[in-house]
């Protein structure tokens, strides 16, 4: 059992923002002021108490954009070290994307998935089922029955679903289940071919640019079609003004659709982009300076409901080739949450709550997960957060199988540096002096109970 | 051989964007003396002997393969030739295991055509030799963009001593004088490279060309835009015709090669009524009949056979000073 105490505590969903004490098993027993952890303690527990002062407690942050490249691409990333990566990121969740080799479209790969994650001991591994076999846009997948299996949610990712009827299909079928349809809005007529947004940055550089309309016809039209029929929409990874403007009006005509945005999308720009910069190459591409400035302003006014990393671990090989020929992706775990709180947080454009808001509280009711708050008998998923510890990204700070991000190298601050999952504090994610030594005494207390049970036994 | 013998800044040419207005003076002034040395009845100098150039070409081009080559030789140094279809560039090894390789071989100077856009600079970061961009996709070709600049100072009467070096006022070498480049500008690292060289002499760029492969982002070369040919010809000075890749039609790019030769394609008549009889350059291979009219690419107005002597002349002047022994 642990106590903390006086920590600054966030849960927007209690309307929690200020210095209190939490306690916590494997669930949340209680937050307030003053907490004596003594009136709660039974003969099964000990009581760790931590004093937490000017660090940061709020429910674990979950991810709902992944790809850990198992099976098939073990090289990149797999799901041990993909959940290890997550959680000392500060992630307790993470949605693991359905575009691996093979594709996650049967139940046995759906339960892989899981077993796999729970054999992880990072964060929780919650599989997202393909909504067409084999990505092929084509026949849709056994959605009640993968549902049934574990799968939180359906998405082609890697690929947005090219024909309308087959979405607007697969949103009515996905009513089913209640789960979500997670949509990577791009139209392939237009952005085939291109590696960055198209503009004058693309034409200066003589990079082929993937024009926004790729993005935002393809947001419209799904919106459309959810109107059309219902179904649960959630656009993934927003990256265009016109895209957010239709969303805007989505939800204004009530129509079921959320939207997320990478923090990548945030915090960089095409005029970042410089012609062996392989690890900027991302999809959708970095937005110009303007549509990034209105990903902003929508996420603070809720419009983008949820922050997600599109965690997309490639190769150093992959990398290290020209521009076009590079893979699109950016290696989010380890660093999104640092790189959202010194871009945004600290500069004033995003309150703390508001990233709690949008990377947990959200993100667990749009998916129905247990997460997502402190609220007494909830799973403490519990991220204790110093916003002045230090690390230089490189290998012997690294649990990602993959370097491909554009912080290698970089100081960054502010990191977790405690993660509960379910109570259980997770060693990937341990950078603090205090929490570690009162685990290992805690350690110790249970080997001795356990040996001296170990004597007794014979006697009985 | 009369020279400058200041040391030579780069290490590679990766673009006409990392040179200053006195660097492509240098690199003319340079030229001026190969080309002499290239009209005499013995063209073989001693100077880089010793030295060895490696040819990565990655992409076919005949023309600029072999003027480097020539380039290189008449130098004096050794030439080592990479193509597609020789070496293993076609099996798959990556570029930068190639690069490895080369530079293992110790080649003082690489020089590299690819088909993706930032191949060069990518090469130069991993590589001990020097390296020359010989067109990277839709990138840069700055030589072809300096071999062009020089024909038109050298048509202007702007090549001599008093113009490169005793005012030294090579920013203003074109100024006054209108270029229109005409044809495929999206996809052309001709087109790109020229706007760069071109304004950095003083001169007054206008692109033209239909507004599928003219889109309003190449605004961003801060040159005149047309899509109407007539138009942009009025009072130019020389006009730049990019060679069509027929294959684009395909992609629906434009309707017909017929309409696009209708619409941009260079005639006599044309260049006649435009005012000022403008200079005709073309980087080759050309369409005859599609981006230029026979009767037009034969007439005096043309100086394309000039380019390939200059492009020679210019490469010349490249390699030695990014390999002159100091
Ligand atoms: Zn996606």
């Amino acid at each position: 059992m642990w106590l903390i105490k006086k920590a600054h505590v966030v849960d927007p969903a209690q309307g929690i923002d200020g210095i209190c004490d939490v306690l916590f098993d494997e669930f949340i027993l209680a937050v307030g002021q003053d907490l004596n952890g003594e009136d709660f303690l039974d003969s099964s527990h000990r009581l760790s108490v931590i004093e937490a002062d000017g660090k940061y407690l709020f429910p674990g942050l979950i991810d709902v954009h992944a790809h850990l490249r198992e099976p098939g691409r073990e090289d990149k990333e797999d799901i041990t070290s993909g959940a290890k990566a997550a959680v000392r990121g500060g992630f307790t969740t993470v949605l693991a994307m359905a575009n691996t080799q093979p594709v996650i479209d049967n139940r046995g790969l759906v339960e892989y998935v899981m077993s796999r994650g729970e054999q992880a001991q990072g964060a929780r591994v919650l599989p997202v089922a393909a909504v067409t076999m084999d990505l092929k846009g084509d026949a849709l997948v056994n959605m009640a029955e993968l549902h049934k299996a574990g799968a939180v949610a359906f998405s082609d990712d890697g690929r947005g679903v090219q024909r309308a009827q087959t979405m607007l299909l697969a949103l009515q079928y996905a009513q089913l289940t209640g789960c979500p349809l997670i949509s990577h809005c791009e139209d392939e007529s237009l952005a085939k071919g291109g590696c960055m947004r198209r503009g004058f940055r693309s034409a200066r550089l003589g990079l082929t640019g993937i024009p926004a309309a790729a993005e935002s016809v393809m947001a419209a039209r799904d919106i459309l079609l959810a109107q059309e029929n219902g179904g649960k929409l959630h656009l993934a990874h927003l990256s265009t003004a016109a895209a957010v403007a239709a969303l805007r009006w989505g939800k204004q005509q009530g129509i079921d659709v959320t939207g997320e945005v990478n923090p990548h999308h945030l915090i960089f720009s095409d005029d970042d982009i410089g012609l062996t910069q392989t690890c900027l190459k991302v999809n959708p591409p970095l937005p110009s300076a303007e549509d990034r400035g209105v990903l902003l302003t929508a996420l603070v006014d809720g419009t983008i409901d949820m922050l997600a990393t599109d965690h997309a671990p490639h190769t150093w090989e992959e990398k290290a080739r020209p521009f076009p020929e590079a893979p699109f992706g950016i290696n989010g775990f380890e660093t999104a949450l640092a790189a959202v709180w010194m871009s945004l947080v600290e500069p004033g454009k995003l309150s703390v709550s508001q990233l709690v808001r949008a990377w947990s509280l959200n993100p667990a009711r749009r998916f129905g997960l247990a997460g997502g708050s402190l609220h007494v008998d909830k799973p403490a998923d519990i991220v204790l957060f110093d916003p002045k510890h230090t690390e230089t990204i490189g290998q012997d700070v690294w649990l990602s199988k993959s370097t491909n991000t554009p912080y290698w190298d970089k100081e960054m601050h502010g990191f977790p540096t405690a993660v509960w999952v379910g109570g259980s504090l997770r060693d990937a994610a341990l950078r603090d002096a205090a929490v570690r030594d009162a685990a290992i005494q805690d350690a110790a207390i249970q080997d001795a109970a356990i040996q001296q049970t170990g004597r007794e036994r014979p006697s009985c | 051989m009369d020279v400058n013998t200041e040391s030579w800044q780069h290490k590679d040419l990766l673009g006409i964007a990392q040179l200053s207005p006195w660097d492509i003076a240098r690199i003319f002034e340079t030229a001026v003396s190969m080309k002499e040395i290239l009209n005499r009845p013995i063209k073989k100098l001693p100077t880089l002997r010793g030295k060895s150039v490696a040819m990565l070409f990655y992409e076919a081009s005949t023309r600029t393969r072999v003027s480097f080559e020539t380039a290189v030789k008449t130098l004096g140094a050794d030439v080592g030739s990479f193509s597609v279809s020789t070496s293993s560039v076609n099996k798959g090894e990556s570029l930068l295991d190639t690069a490895k390789t080369l530079d293992a071989m110790k080649f003082d100077l690489i020089v590299i055509r690819h088909t993706s856009s930032g191949a060069s600079e990518f090469l130069a970061q991993n590589l001990r030799a020097g390296v020359i961009n010989a067109g990277d996709g839709q990138h840069e070709h700055p030589t072809q963009a300096l071999l062009d600049a020089f024909t038109l100072c050298e048509k202007f009467g702007v090549l001599g001593t008093k113009h490169l070096q005793e005012p030294a006022y090579p920013d203003r070498l074109l100024t006054g004088r209108k270029i229109v480049i005409v044809g495929d500008i999206l996809h052309s690292r001709v087109a790109r490279s020229n706007a760069l060289c071109l304004q950095r002499l003083g001169a007054q760029v206008t692109f033209v060309g239909p507004p599928t492969l003219l889109p309003p982002e190449m605004a961003c070369w801060n040159v005149g835009i047309s899509h109407d040919l007539d138009a942009g010809l009025d009072g130019a000075d020389a006009v730049m015709a990019l060679r069509l890749q027929l294959e684009r039609q395909k992609s629906g790019l434009f309707p017909s090669v017929r309409e696009y030769a209708e619409l941009y394609g260079l005639t006599l008549d044309r260049l006649r009524r435009s005012g000022r009889e403008p200079l005709l350059l073309h980087p080759g291979p050309m369409n005859r009949g599609v981006e230029v009219d026979s009767e037009l690419a034969d007439s005096l107005y043309s100086v394309i056979e000039e380019q390939v002597t200059n492009g020679l002349a210019v490469r010349m002047a490249l390699i030695y000073l990014m390999s002159a022994p100091l």
